[in-house]
């Protein structure tokens, strides 16, 4: 079968020589049709993105050449000299190159584990190496596969469930709160880059309105506009208070911006359930009495920090079992495969056998005398054909054994010899 | 008749375990096998009353054994109409040990040996079953808000203390909480009042009067002023949020316990 794969990932290099390997879509179409020769390589994918940069193909003539071949091309094609990637590059064959891929389209060789990306960016690569015709039997199996596993592990694992950046956990307990976020506003209280951030991913998610407050105006201006929101004058961003159902707080004040007597005032005025409060200020803006006041939900900087945390820890924690999956469909593809490359060879074998049997039954028909059109018929239509089963049936099932257990290649050749097939 | 109980309280046994493990389960289980296992249940539980309804020849709602039938068989109902409306799955762990455990009350109480016979003027034998299951109907939708409010109470806890466990993902939002339990509240409070008025009819029919002032005739009243003003305060002072679900809670508690109480009362 002959798998192989060559890369360089986030782990294993620093960002500048990821970007010296790094495979532009302009450029991929090219490198694939320069990358498969159709000798050493017959099949070929290249995946490129930030973290990682990977190849893989088939490579019918041994792992080793194939890998020789790879990595010869990855330095001719980036103008590299030989020695460069030394230490940076991994290389796998076979099972641990499926073994591989399976876990890379998993995301569970990802930065951050269990993150969507890198399933799109695969399924991309895929579809790239279909257009520029470097997919055939073998790759289009394994790729079809490892999309298949990536999600089977989403689904049946937790590496993908719970958030784990600061803004996605803000968005998680917006959600938790309000379900629908489309008719709710968010007041940003500072319009700093890390604010902005945060609004962006609530707007993202579907916020319907955006309010803009900064101590400089022009600032909340430009921000609220980028948004398509309003900006809000500082001193009067109280009066706003009770119409805003997510307040995001993230100024460079050294004291409370937003005190627990405005928010109860605001709280009673609005009539209409919950408000959260988001502070991502260091030091501390909103008043941490809030959270006692009711219908008020109050989150700081650590609190949105220790969810990311036990997010990624249980993410790690669901990680094994997503492994487990990865050990269990690599075995049952490598079968999977090795019952492919047997296919050829039952072929062959039953081939041979036929025209032994029809060039003997030529040879003897004078002997046999006088048959009728239907003897002969039923000679040819079906004691011929099952003496072929019933002789092939036992070679077949005696590959097919074999392969459960070991790569066929050598029962194959030792077969054909047996049976001088050329 | 046994069999169809069986197969009622096996499907609703595995939707309580399924439901009550999916809560706290950090992977979907079992999704598949709790819906066969509903759809069975509900079915056999349907044809139960439509069998009981035939053999008896009037609406099987009449003593322990039917009513409870009939209330575990409008709660599953009203639980399948809220789980079109809302994503609300954890709902089920709240609703389906109520159902389990009157179905079961259902399925052991006897037979009832001599039903006291249906009134003979076609007014009457009309306005008795629709008073009965327009009543019944409310206390399972008045429980859906009881359940919504529950879960608000919950998962509001989980965010004040700023746990994020499994509770807190399964659960819904504070606002779909909400959504469920006003909805429920109005629809109960809807058949709440045209089922008194019913009865209010009924009793005029039969005797001439309307009010009577028997325990069940006014704690039917107090019911309804009650769920009148939860209604009211939410719609005009917005008395939503935790205050809103506790008190949807504590009503709901009063109700049951005035209820079992005035049943007690009724027979001594």
């Amino acid at each position: 079968m002959n798998i192989v794969l060559v890369g360089i990932s986030h782990k294993t290099a620093p960002l500048e020589m990821r970007e010296r390997l790094a495979f532009t879509e302009v450029c991929l179409r090219d490198a694939l049709g320069e990358l498969v020769d159709r000798e050493a390589l017959e099949e070929g994918l290249i995946v490129s993105t930030c973290n990682r940069v990977e190849l893989l193909a088939s490579a019918p003539s041994g792992a080793d050449r194939g890998l020789g071949r790879m990595i010869e091309f990855l330095c001719g094609f980036h103008r590299l000299e030989p020695g460069t990637l030394n230490g940076h590059l991994y290389r796998h064959s076979d099972n641990d190159a499926i073994k591989h891929v399976f876990r890379v389209t998993s995301s569970l060789d990802s930065m951050v584990v269990g993150e969507s990306q890198i399933l799109g960016q695969v399924k991309d690569a895929y579809q790239a190496a279909v257009e520029a015709g470097t997919i055939g039997r073998v790759l289009s199996q394994l790729m079809n596969r490892a999309i298949n596993v990536a999600k089977r592990i989403r689904t049946e694992t937790g590496v993908a469930q719970n958030p784990v950046s600061i803004s996605s956990v803000a968005v998680e307990l917006a959600r938790k709160i309000f379900n629908d976020l489309s008719d709710k506003t968010v007041l940003l209280v500072g319009a700093g880059e890390t604010g902005e951030l945060a609004a962006r991913s609530l707007i993202e998610a579907g916020t319907g309105k955006l309010l803009v407050t900064n101590r400089t105006a022009d600032r909340a201006q430009e921000v609220a506009g980028r948004f398509g929101g309003a900006a809000v004058s500082f001193e009067a961003f109280y009066e706003v208070l009770p119409s805003s159902d997510i307040v995001l707080c993230s100024t460079g004040a050294s004291d409370y911006v937003i005190r627990a007597a405005q928010t109860r005032t605001a709280l009673k005025s609005r009539k209409r359930g919950p408000m959260l409060f988001i502070d991502i200020s260091v030091p501390r803006n909103i008043d941490p009495s809030i959270a006692e006041l009711e219908n008020a939900f109050l989150f700081d900087i650590d609190d949105l920090d220790s969810i990311v945390q036990s997010n990624l820890s249980e993410r790690l924690r669901e990680a094994n079992a997503a492994e487990a999956i990865v050990e269990a469909e690599v075995h049952q593809f490598v079968m999977q495969l090795r019952s492919l490359d047997i296919g050829p060879a039952v072929e062959e074998v039953k081939e041979m056998l036929s025209q032994m049997a029809a060039s003997e039954f030529r040879r003897n028909r004078k002997r046999l005398g006088g048959l009728s059109q239907e003897q002969e018929a039923a000679i040819q239509d079906v004691l011929l054909p099952s003496l072929v089963n019933k002789l092939s049936h036992p070679i077949i099932l005696h590959l097919r054994n074999a392969a459960r257990e070991r790569e066929p290649s050598e029962l194959i050749d030792e077969l054909r010899k047996m049976l001088r097939i050329d | 008749m046994e069999i169809l109980w069986i197969v009622i309280l096996a499907g609703y046994a595995i939707c309580v375990a399924q439901s009550v493990f999916a809560l706290t389960a950090k992977r979907p289980v079992m999704q598949r096998t709790s819906l066969t296992a509903l759809g069975i249940a509900l079915g056999a539980h349907t044809v139960w009353l439509v069998i009981k309804g035939i053999r008896a020849n009037r609406c099987p709602l009449v003593g322990t054994e039917e009513m409870s039938a009939f209330l575990s068989w409008s709660l599953v109902v009203f639980y399948l109409i809220a789980s079109r409306w809302y994503r609300a799955a954890a709902l089920r762990a709240f609703v389906f040990p109520i159902v389990l455990a009157l179905a079961t009350i259902a399925a052991i109480s006897p037979d009832l040996q001599s039903a006291p016979p249906p009134p003979n003027q076609p007014v009457q034998a009309l306005l008795l079953p629709i008073h009965v299951g327009l009543i019944l109907l409310s206390y399972a939708s008045f429980f859906i808000t009881f359940g919504a409010g529950l879960m608000y109470i919950i998962q509001e806890r989980e965010l004040k203390h700023k746990r994020f466990g499994t509770i807190f993902y399964r659960l819904p939002s504070l606002d779909t909480c909400d959504a469920i339990g006003s909805r429920s509240m109005a629809i109960g409070f809807v058949l709440l009042t045209v089922g008194i008025l019913a009865g209010l009819w009924f009793t005029h029919a039969r005797y001439g009067v309307y009010w009577q002032g028997g325990p069940l005739e006014i704690f039917s009243v107090a019911t309804w002023v009650i769920y009148l003003l939860l209604i009211q305060a939410r719609m005009n002072s917005g008395w939503g949020g935790r205050a809103g679900a506790l008190a949807s809670i504590v009503s709901f508690l009063i109700v049951v316990c005035s209820l079992v109480g005035v049943r007690y009362l009724g027979h001594a």
